[in-house]
C-alpha cells in the first residue's frame, strides 16, 4: 500500500520535474542572420541594410530580455548561387531563427523560391522588390517589410497626371524586371487618371552613354511633356549629367525619377542637378516626425553619414522582429509561432521612420506612399513631401480586386501597354467593363 | 587495341578507397558538408572541362562557362517554361551546348596562344550577353527559378539532399571514367603530342584541327552536365553563371588546383569554393585574398597545387610504397610530371611564336 | 610589347578613383588629370618591376599575373573610396554646350575637348614611336630583344617605361572618362573588355589600328543600342569573335 503511494509520489515528482523543465526559456541565445552583397557593385544595397540592422540592434544592445542576440552576415557578391549556398548555410550550420535579407531583385526571387522549400525559417526580406514574392509566389513563412516597385509608384502616375498635368511622358530606364515593375505601376497610374501616353525606352543596364536617347528625347520634345528616369545607381549620375550637358533642361521641365534616382546616397553626388526632382517612395528623409529625426540623427552618428532607405529596410526589419519576439516571450524556436507574430506586427509613425504600416495577408505592408520633390534646406538637398498618401498595399488602388490584378499578365518591358486607348482595352479584359466605366465617371481613382 | 583501362593494383586501391569515402559522405557528415561536396562536384565538372583543354591541348578557354549556361538555361526553360518532364531538359540542354561548341569550334581552332584565351574570352561574353539582354527569352539579369530537381525512380532528389549527391554522384563517376578513358586513350596522347609541338604532329600527318575541335566539343559536353547539376541544385539560372567573373574563377581553381585533369580540378574547385564559404563569413577583403592567393600561386607554385604535390610524391611515396611492399618499376620518378611538361610545352611554344 | 595586359582596366578605375579625391583636395581638374594619371603610372611601374618582369618573358604567365593584380585594385578602390557611384564634375570651362554648324545640334564642350585630347595623345604616341630615337629603340626591341641588347641598351628598362607610360595614359583617360560618365566599381571589367575589343578589331601593335578599332566599337555599339536594345552587347561582340578567328592579328596589326 505504501509502496503504491510511493511509486505514485515519485511519479509525481517526475512529471512535474519534465513540466518545470519543459516551460523553462529553452532559448538561451537568438541568432538572426542578414544576407546581401556585402562586396562588389552592389555593396551598397547590402551594406546599408546591414547597417540599419546593426543600429536597432545596438540600440537593445543586441539582447531581448536578457536573452543575448548573436548577428551572422553573408555576402552573397550578388550571385545567387552563393546566396542559396549561404542561405543554406545559416539555416544547417549557424541554426538561425529568422533571416533578414536578402537585397537585390534577382536574390529576392530566388529567395522566395527557397523560402517556398523551407517552409519553416521566417524571412524578413530587406530591399528586393519583386512583386511577386508577395503576390503570385507568397509563401507563408516570407515577410517583407518593405515595398514592391509598383506599389510606390502608382499614384506617382496619378499626381503627375492630375496635379502636375501631363499628358504624354516618356520613361527611360535600365532594361531588366525592377524598372519594368517601377513603369508599369506608372503607366497604370498614369493612363487610368487622365494621362494619354507613356512611351519606354529601355537601355542596357550597365549603360554609360546617353547621347543617341538624349538625341531622341531632345526631337520628341515637342509632342512630350516630361521624361521620367527609371534607373538606379551609376546610370542615374550619368544620366543627370549628360542631360544637362545636353540642354535638355531647356526643353523639358524637371526630371522625374523612380523610387532609387533621389534617395540620399544619390543626391550628394547629383547636386544641384537633382533640385526639383519629384519622385515617390515609401518612405521620405524630410520627414519630420519623431522616429525619423532620431534614426537618422542617431545612423549619422554611428556610421559618419546620413541614411537612405535602404538602410531604414534594415532598420525597420529588426523592429518588426523585435516586436514579433515580444508577442512571443522570445520563443523563437517556435518558427510556427514566430511567423505568424511577424505577421501580426503593426508598427505606428511613432515606431518607424517611414511612418506606420501594417502588413496584408501576403506579407507585404499597406503604408504611406509619399510624393516627394528635392529642395534645399539649410544648405543641403532632401526631400519634402508635397502629398501623401495612407494605407496604399502592394495592389495599390486594386486592392478591392486583389485576384484579378493578380491575374493579369505579368509585367514586362512593354506590358501594360503605354496607349491609352490599348490599354483601356486591355484592362477591361480583367478588371471588367464595370471597372472601366467607373473610372471614366470619376476621371480616374477617388482619392 | 588493348583496353587502356587496365589499372595498376595500387590504384584500384585508390579508387575503392576514394569511391568509398565519397558514399559513406551523406551518412557521416552534416547537411551543410553534402551541400558544399555537390556543389564542388558541379563546378569541378566546369573546372575539367578547362583542364581538359589546358592540360592536354595547352588551350586556356575562358568560355567553358557558357556551355554550363546554355545547358542550365535550356533546362531551366524547357522544364519551368514548357513542363517537359525529366530526362527531356537535361538531354536537349547537353545536346545544345554540343552543337554550341560544334559551331564555336570553328572559330575557335584556327587560332592559338593569347589569341585563342582572348577569342574564347569575346565568345564566352557573346554567349552572356544573349542570357542579359534577350529577356524576352532568358529574363535576363532576374534569371529562371523554379527549376525543381528530377524524380528518379520515385525516390526526389529535391527533397532529398543525400538522393541529390548520389544522383551527381553517378553523372561524376561518368564523366571522370569518361575523362580518364580520354587521357589514358591514343586521342589523349595525339593530344599531348599537339600541346608539345604542333607542327610535330601536323608533319607527321595527324589531323590537328580536327583533333582539337573533337577536343573542345567534348570539353563543352562535360561543363554542359556540370551545368545541369548547378540548375536543379541551385533551383535557379542566370547569365553571372555564364559571366567573365565565372570563367575567371574557373581559372582560378584550375590553376591553383594544377593543370592535372581530374585531381587538379577538384581540389582547385574544391578550395576555391571552401574558401568562398568560410572566408566571407570572417572578413570582406575576400577578393583581396584570392587575387594575393592566385599571385602566389602563379609565381610560386605555378603546378598548382596537386603540381606540387606530384613533384615531391616520388620522394614521399616511396619509402611507403616500399612499406606496403609495392615496389613499380613504371614510378614517374625519372620523367617529368604532367605539369611541367606542360609548363615546358608552352614554353617552347612561345618561342616559336614570337 | 605582345603584353596582353588585364590590370588596364582596374588602372582605368582607379585612376578616376585617384583622381576625384585629388580633385576634392586641390579643386583642379587639371591637377586631378595628372594625379591619376602619374598615381597609376607608378602602380604600373611598380608592377612591371617586381612582378612581370619575374615572367621573363612567358606571356600566359604574364597574362595571369596582370589578371591577379586587377582583382587586387578592385577591391583595394572598394577598401579605400567606398561602394557608391561617384563622379567628377566637369571644369568650368568645359562646361556648355556648343551649337554644331552643319549638324544643327547642341553639343557638349567637353566630349569635343575629349576628342581633341585624343587625337594630341595619338598624334604624340605616334610621333614618339616613329620620330625619336628613344621610340624607334622601343621598336626595335620588341623586333628584336637580344639585337638592341647586344648594341648595349638596357632594353629591359626600356620596356619598364613603357609599361608606366601606359599605365599613365590609363590614369590620365580614367579621369576623363570618370568625368564624362561616372566612377563605379565594376567598370574596370567593363572598360577592359572594351578595351579588349577596340584592340583585337584594330590590331595589337598599331596605333592607326586602334584609333580604327575605336571607331568602330564606339560606332557599333551606339547604333545597336538605339536600336537593338535586345542585342546591343550581342552585336558589339560578333565583329570581334569574327576577326580573331579569320584575322587575328586584327586589321592593322603585324604579323608575328
Amino acid at each position: 500500500m505504501i509502496r503504491r503511494r510511493v511509486v505514485w509520489l515519485l511519479v509525481a515528482v517526475f512529471l512535474f520535474t519534465l513540466g518545470a523543465l519543459g516551460t523553462a526559456n529553452a532559448v538561451s541565445e537568438i541568432r538572426i542572420g542578414h544576407i546581401g552583397p556585402t562586396t562588389g557593385w552592389a555593396t551598397i544595397f547590402g551594406q546599408n541594410v546591414l547597417d540599419g540592422i546593426k543600429l536597432a540592434l545596438a540600440e537593445r544592445n543586441y539582447e531581448f530580455n536578457g536573452i543575448p542576440i548573436k548577428l551572422f552576415t553573408e555576402d552573397t557578391k550578388a550571385d545567387v548561387e552563393v546566396m542559396r549556398t549561404k542561405l543554406d548555410s545559416l539555416r544547417s550550420r549557424d541554426k538561425v531563427h529568422l533571416i533578414i535579407g536578402p537585397s537585390l531583385g534577382h536574390e529576392g526571387v530566388a529567395a522566395v523560391d527557397w523560402a517556398a522549400r523551407n517552409p519553416d525559417m521566417p524571412i524578413l526580406v530587406g530591399y528586393s522588390a519583386p512583386e511577386d514574392m508577395t503576390m503570385r509566389k507568397a509563401t507563408h513563412n516570407l515577410v517583407r517589410p518593405g515595398w514592391t516597385g509598383a506599389q510606390v509608384i502608382f499614384h506617382f502616375g496619378k499626381y503627375c497626371a492630375k496635379e502636375l498635368g501631363y499628358k504624354k511622358v516618356i520613361i527611360v530606364g535600365q532594361d531588366y524586371s525592377y524598372p519594368w515593375d517601377q513603369a508599369a505601376g506608372f503607366v497604370r497610374g498614369f493612363l487610368e487618371n487622365g494621362g494619354e501616353k507613356v512611351e519606354r525606352i529601355w537601355h542596357p543596364v550597365e549603360a554609360v552613354d546617353f547621347s543617341s536617347i538624349l538625341a531622341r528625347l531632345t526631337g520628341m520634345a515637342k509632342d512630350y511633356d516630361a521624361v521620367l528616369n527609371n534607373s538606379g545607381g551609376a546610370q542615374v549620375v550619368g544620366f543627370f549629367k549628360q542631360w544637362y550637358q545636353f540642354g535638355l533642361d531647356k526643353v523639358y521641365p524637371q526630371i522625374l525619377g523612380q523610387a532609387n534616382v533621389p534617395i540620399v546616397s544619390m543626391l550628394s553626388e547629383l547636386g544641384d542637378q537633382a533640385l526639383g526632382v519629384y519622385s515617390s517612395l515609401h518612405y521620405y528623409d524630410g520627414n519630420p516626425s519623431e522616429a525619423n529625426v532620431k534614426f537618422r540623427e542617431n545612423y549619422k552618428k554611428a556610421y559618419g553619414r546620413y541614411p537612405d532607405v535602404i538602410s531604414v529596410q534594415g532598420y525597420d526589419a529588426a523592429h518588426v522582429a523585435f516586436k514579433a519576439m515580444e508577442a512571443i516571450n522570445g520563443r523563437v524556436d517556435d518558427s510556427k509561432a514566430f511567423i505568424d507574430a511577424i505577421r501580426k506586427v503593426t508598427m505606428s509613425a511613432d515606431e518607424s521612420p517611414r511612418g506606420p504600416f501594417y502588413f496584408d495577408k501576403y506579407g507585404n505592408p499597406v503604408q504611406n506612399i509619399y510624393i516627394k520633390k528635392v529642395v534645399k534646406k539649410d544648405g543641403h538637398l532632401m526631400n519634402i513631401a508635397v502629398k501623401t498618401y495612407e494605407n496604399v498595399s502592394q495592389f495599390g488602388p486594386y486592392a478591392h480586386m486583389a485576384e484579378k490584378y493578380m491575374a493579369a499578365p505579368a509585367t514586362t518591358r512593354s506590358y501594360p501597354p503605354g496607349d491609352k486607348d490599348a490599354y483601356f482595352k486591355e484592362i477591361e479584359k480583367y478588371f471588367g467593363r464595370d471597372y472601366v466605366e467607373n473610372l471614366n465617371k470619376n476621371k480616374g481613382w477617388i482619392d | 587495341m588493348r583496353r587502356t583501362l587496365v589499372f595498376g593494383f595500387r590504384k584500384i586501391l585508390l579508387l575503392v578507397l576514394v569511391a568509398g569515402v565519397l558514399i559513406i559522405i551523406p551518412r557521416v557528415t552534416s547537411d551543410y558538408f553534402v551541400m558544399m561536396s555537390i556543389r564542388i562536384m558541379y563546378f569541378a565538372m566546369l573546372t575539367m572541362s578547362l583542364t581538359l583543354l589546358a592540360g592536354e591541348l595547352g588551350l586556356i578557354s575562358l568560355m567553358q562557362a557558357a556551355f554550363f549556361g546554355i545547358a542550365g538555361y535550356f533546362v531551366a526553360i524547357l522544364q519551368t517554361r514548357y513542363g517537359l518532364p525529366f530526362p527531356i531538359p537535361p538531354l536537349v540542354g547537353i545536346t545544345a551546348a554540343v552543337l554550341a561548341a560544334g559551331l564555336f569550334g570553328l572559330l575557335v581552332i584556327r587560332v592559338r596562344g593569347i589569341y585563342f584565351l582572348m577569342l574564347t574570352l569575346v565568345l564566352g561574353q557573346l554567349v552572356w550577353a544573349l542570357a542579359s539582354q534577350w529577356a524576352s527569352v532568358t529574363r535576363g539579369d532576374s534569371g529562371i527559378t523554379e527549376i525543381y530537381a528530377p524524380v528518379i525512380f520515385g525516390i526526389s532528389t529535391e527533397t532529398s539532399k543525400t538522393a541529390f549527391y548520389f544522383f551527381q554522384l553517378i553523372a561524376f563517376a561518368g564523366v571522370a571514367y569518361f575523362l580518364t578513358a580520354l587521357k589514358r586513350s591514343p586521342f589523349g596522347l595525339m593530344l599531348r603530342g599537339i600541346r608539345d609541338s604542333e607542327s610535330r604532329m601536323v608533319m607527321l600527318g595527324y589531323p590537328v584541327s580536327l583533333l582539337c575541335y573533337i577536343a573542345f566539343v567534348f570539353a563543352a559536353l562535360v561543363a554542359a552536365v556540370g551545368g545541369v547539376f548547378f540548375a536543379y541544385f541551385t533551383g535557379l539560372i542566370n547569365p553571372h553563371s555564364i559571366s567573365l567573373t565565372t570563367n575567371v574563377e574557373t581559372l582560378l581553381a584550375a590553376i591553383l588546383g594544377g593543370i592535372n585533369l581530374l585531381a587538379g580540378a577538384v581540389l582547385g574547385t574544391g578550395i576555391l569554393k571552401t574558401l568562398d564559404v568560410v572566408l566571407s563569413g570572417v572578413t570582406k577583403r575576400y577578393m583581396l585574398f584570392m587575387g594575393i592567393m592566385f599571385l602566389l600561386v602563379i609565381m610560386f607554385a605555378r603546378q598548382g597545387i596537386v603540381g606540387t604535390i606530384r613533384k615531391y610524391w616520388s620522394s614521399l611515396m616511396i619509402p611507403v610504397a616500399d612499406w606496403f611492399g609495392f615496389r613499380r618499376d613504371a614510378m614517374p620518378a625519372a620523367s617529368l610530371s604532367e605539369e611541367e611538361s606542360f609548363d615546358q610545352s608552352r614554353k617552347k611554344k612561345e618561342e616559336h611564336d614570337d | 610589347m605582345r603584353v596582353v595586359n588585364l590590370t588596364h582596366g582596374a588602372f582605368y578605375m582607379a585612376g578616376g578613383f585617384v583622381g576625384l579625391s585629388v580633385l576634392k583636395v586641390s579643386g583642379s581638374w587639371a591637377l586631378a588629370a595628372m594625379g591619376g594619371g602619374l598615381f597609376i603610372a607608378a602602380l604600373a611601374l611598380t608592377e612591371e618591376r617586381f612582378l612581370l618582369r619575374w615572367a621573363r618573358g612567358d606571356h600566359l604567365i604574364e597574362t595571369l599575373i596582370s589578371l591577379s593584380v586587377a582583382i587586387i585594385v578592385g577591391d583595394l578602390v572598394l577598401v579605400v573610396w567606398g561602394g557608391y557611384p561617384r563622379t567628377i564634375a566637369i571644369p568650368e570651362t568645359l562646361m556648355g554646350a556648343v551649337r554644331i554648324p552643319i549638324l544643327g545640334l547642341m553639343y557638349p564642350l567637353y566630349r569635343i575637348f575629349m576628342v581633341g585630347l585624343a587625337v594630341f595623345i595619338m598624334g604624340g604616341l605616334w610621333l614618339f614611336l616613329k620620330k625619336t630615337n628613344l621610340g624607334i629603340t622601343i621598336r626595335a626591341g620588341v623586333d628584336n630583344f637580344e639585337m638592341v641588347s647586344a648594341l648595349g641598351i638596357n632594353v629591359r628598362r626600356l620596356f619598364t617605361f613603357v609599361f608606366g607610360l601606359s599605365g599613365l595614359l590609363a590614369g590620365v583617360a580614367g579621369v576623363v572618362g570618370g568625368t564624362f560618365m561616372m566612377l563605379v566599381l565594376g567598370e574596370d571589367w567593363r572598360i577592359l573588355t572594351l578595351t579588349l575589343i577596340v584592340v583585337i578589331i584594330g590590331g595589337m601593335g598599331s596605333l592607326g589600328g586602334t584609333i580604327i578599332g575605336a571607331l568602330i566599337t564606339g560606332l557599333i555599339y551606339s547604333f545597336a543600342t538605339a536600336f537593338f536594345p535586345e542585342f546591343s552587347l550581342f552585336i558589339l561582340f560578333l565583329p570581334v569573335a569574327i576577326i580573331l578567328s579569320v584575322r587575328p592579328h586584327g586589321l592593322f596589326g603585324k604579323e608575328a
